[in-house]
């Protein structure tokens, strides 16, 4: 009888030493998959929150408050002036992934009966437009106090965009692909009404509506027309410019800027200060990371703990292994001292007991490999699921495709390298207690094993 | 010539107290042979000594003239002697016939069957069948195994008086009929006198009694 069959009658014969011996092998690999799983995920997750969206700074311009002669406050407003040569150089400082210019403006449309304000007039019956590189970045969307209903962000490549409230759009029979022309408008106060500092119209320009959001946030009530949340429009750079209230690379609403490194954050702006060209007496720079230093400490929690659990669970598992194969080898003596008295070889009946252990294992460890997805799942959910970065949400992200969103389970899961490391580790525990305790039986003369056994 | 047999071996444990000293013994087909002596006297012993279980301390064991240690004691265990035991030694997990398969390429069914088990018997969870049976199933496997020489190590010490008496005679019948060196280790004065010779061993001497 070959030792094959011999396998074959031991494993089908003592179900019960099979089974326990599978499951210690499968629950073990389960519990080192997941993780292993865990912690892939959790510095995965680490990593890309600081490398995408980890932290931002904005150039804003000053508001310069003084007292007049007569002791009342005066508030001066500053534009920011910033140009796109001066935006490459900031970009090339390094970890800077995507930029945000933003200019300002108001805009009529023949097509367009805006929400009425305070004092409106067919005079003042203009809307704020907000002028940027990707919409979903402008701070409205991304603390998401309003939100894409229809259509599609408006993002770099646009030209002649615009996005409206869906109430505005509603009230004006307007849809997504509608086509309107606009004019330009500028708002000041004379003789305590709001009127049109722009009421020779020399300026038109076609643009198309490719998307609709609605406001989560109320409106502080009294505002004139132009300055209602629900009037304003977000268009593409090039729309201000064709209406000749801005130019072409030069921008006098604020810049934005995402950075891939949170730690480079401060030395960033160190060189961003330094450049001559910005004037920062009117120009101030803020920061957040506030997002990033949340996660951040939830993660390295998490991973620290992951670790100490990771080391303690193979430490436990390799113990617990070791000892019930050793058990396992010591209930074998009588068997190895019968193989040994009938002349076959101590290499026959190691290569018997390797091959037993080992069938039964790798069974467990493929059947693991399944069932560790189920549990990566559960615990993706449970663990991770308020770990998304608060910076930038998903929608966000995916619109300015900065990345397809955050996907826990993909993180959860490990590659294909690590995933054979982890059960070669295992096959090797396996393989090398089966070993050692079989060594320790077969260095027996077979007239000691056969002694022991009376 | 013999088919078996030792010049001068020597056995001690730990090189302190000598088990054997100076034994020189042949065994020949077509006998059965006891060795009979006090308990802790070296029985077992030169049993394992002649069935390559052990190797001595000095001296040689010869199988058909040749050393059995220049084959190899594994070789020796697997071609030229057959082991039976008083415990039986059987592997729980197999039947009587695949015991039997173990150590012979012969059909077990027959030479089971020769040996007075059904084959229901024989393809039974071997902890099923009785202690007589499984003795039957131990002396099945050394006749199968085709080795010439059987060693048996007390075969009869946990049967009653009427199995005992089956087995012995089963012995005799694998000496006399099946033409093999049958050397058997006993306290049995029974199985001695049925013996062809019988040999004590004794304050590590063996010296021929019958």
């Amino acid at each position: 009888m070959n030792f094959t069959k011999r396998v074959l009658l031991y494993i089908s014969r003592k179900k019960g030493k099979t089974v326990s011996l599978f499951l210690v092998v499968f629950v073990v690999a389960v519990f080192l998959i997941s993780c292993f799983g865990i912690l892939n995920a959790s510095n995965r997750l680490g990593k890309d929150i600081r490398t995408s969206v980890g932290a931002a700074f904005y150039i804003r311009a000053n508001t310069e408050v003084s007292m007049n002669e007569n002791g009342e406050a005066e508030v001066k407003e500053h534009n920011v002036h910033i140009s796109q040569k001066e935006i490459d150089e900031i970009m090339q400082t390094g970890d800077i992934k995507y930029n945000n210019p933003i200019n300002y403006g108001f805009a009529k449309s023949d097509r367009i009966q805006f929400i009425p304000g305070d004092k409106h007039t067919e005079e003042n019956n203009m809307g704020k437009v907000t002028a940027l590189r990707f919409s979903a970045l402008a701070s409205s969307f991304a603390d998401k106090s309003a939100v894409l209903t229809e259509g599609t962000h408006i993002t770099e490549t646009d030209i002649g965009k615009i996005l409206i409230s869906e109430k505005l759009a509603n009230d004006n029979h307007i849809s997504v692909g509608d086509t309107l022309t606009l004019t330009h408008a500028g708002l000041s106060e004379a003789d305590g009404a709001y009127v049109d500092e722009i009421p020779v119209k020399t300026a038109y320009t076609e643009v198309e509506v490719s998307g609709l959001y609605q406001l989560n946030r109320t409106d502080a009530s009294v505002k004139p027309t132009a300055c209602i949340a629900e009037n304003e429009i977000y268009a593409s750079l090039d729309v201000l410019n064709e209406l000749h209230e801005s130019e072409t690379g030069i921008y006098t609403g604020e810049a934005d800027f995402y950075i891939t490194d949170p730690a480079r954050l401060n030395s960033i702006i160190g060189n961003v200060r330094a450049m001559p060209s910005i004037d920062w007496t009117t120009h101030f720079i803020r920061t957040n990371d506030l997002g990033y230093s949340k996660i951040s400490d939830q993660l390295s929690a998490l991973g620290d703990l992951v670790k100490i659990l990771l080391v303690l669970v193979s430490a436990v598992s390799a113990a617990f292994l070791i000892l019930l194969l050793t058990m396992r080898m010591r209930s074998r003596m009588y068997e190895a001292g019968i193989l040994l008295s009938a002349g076959i070889s101590k290499g026959q009946i190691m290569a018997g007991f390797m091959l037993e252990v080992l069938s039964v294992a790798i069974v467990a460890l493929i059947l693991s490999y399944v069932v560790s997805f189920a549990v990566k799942d559960y615990i993706g959910q449970n663990l991770f699921s308020n770990l998304q970065p608060n910076l930038l949400n998903d929608d966000t992200l995916s619109a300015v495709r900065m990345k397809d969103g955050i996907q826990i389970k993909n993180y959860l899961k490990l590659s294909p390298i690590k995933t054979l490391l982890v059960y070669l580790c295992q096959v090797v525990v396996i393989a090398a207690s089966t070993f050692v305790s079989s060594i320790i039986i077969m260095r027996l003369k077979p007239k000691e094993i056969l002694t022991k056994m009376r | 010539m013999s088919i078996i047999k030792t010049c001068n071996i020597k056995y001690s444990y730990d090189r302190k107290r000598i088990v054997l000293n100076n034994i020189s013994v042949e065994f020949d087909l077509g006998k059965i042979y006891a060795i009979l002596g006090p308990s802790g006297c070296g029985k077992t012993t030169l049993l394992s000594l002649l069935g390559g279980l052990d190797s001595p301390s000095d001296g040689q064991v010869l199988f058909q003239g040749e050393d059995i240690e220049k084959k190899g004691l594994a070789w020796h265990r697997k071609n030229n002697v057959a082991f039976i035991f008083q415990s039986y030694n059987l592997i729980d997990y197999m039947t009587p016939a695949e015991n039997v398969a173990l150590t012979s390429k012969l059909p077990p069914l027959p030479v089971l069957e020769r040996l007075g088990l059904t084959k229901e018997e024989s393809r039974r969870n071997i902890l099923k069948l009785s202690g007589g049976q499984q003795q039957r199933v131990a002396i099945a496997r050394a006749v199968a195994s085709d080795a010439g020489v059987i060693l048996a190590d007390e075969p009869t010490g946990n049967l009653d008086e009427s199995t005992a008496i089956e087995i012995t005679n089963i012995l005799k019948e694998c000496a006399h009929s099946m033409n093999k060196c049958v050397i058997v280790v006993t306290h049995s004065t029974e199985l001695a006198k049925n013996a062809d010779v019988v040999l004590k061993l004794m304050k590590g001497g063996l010296y021929a009694w019958k």
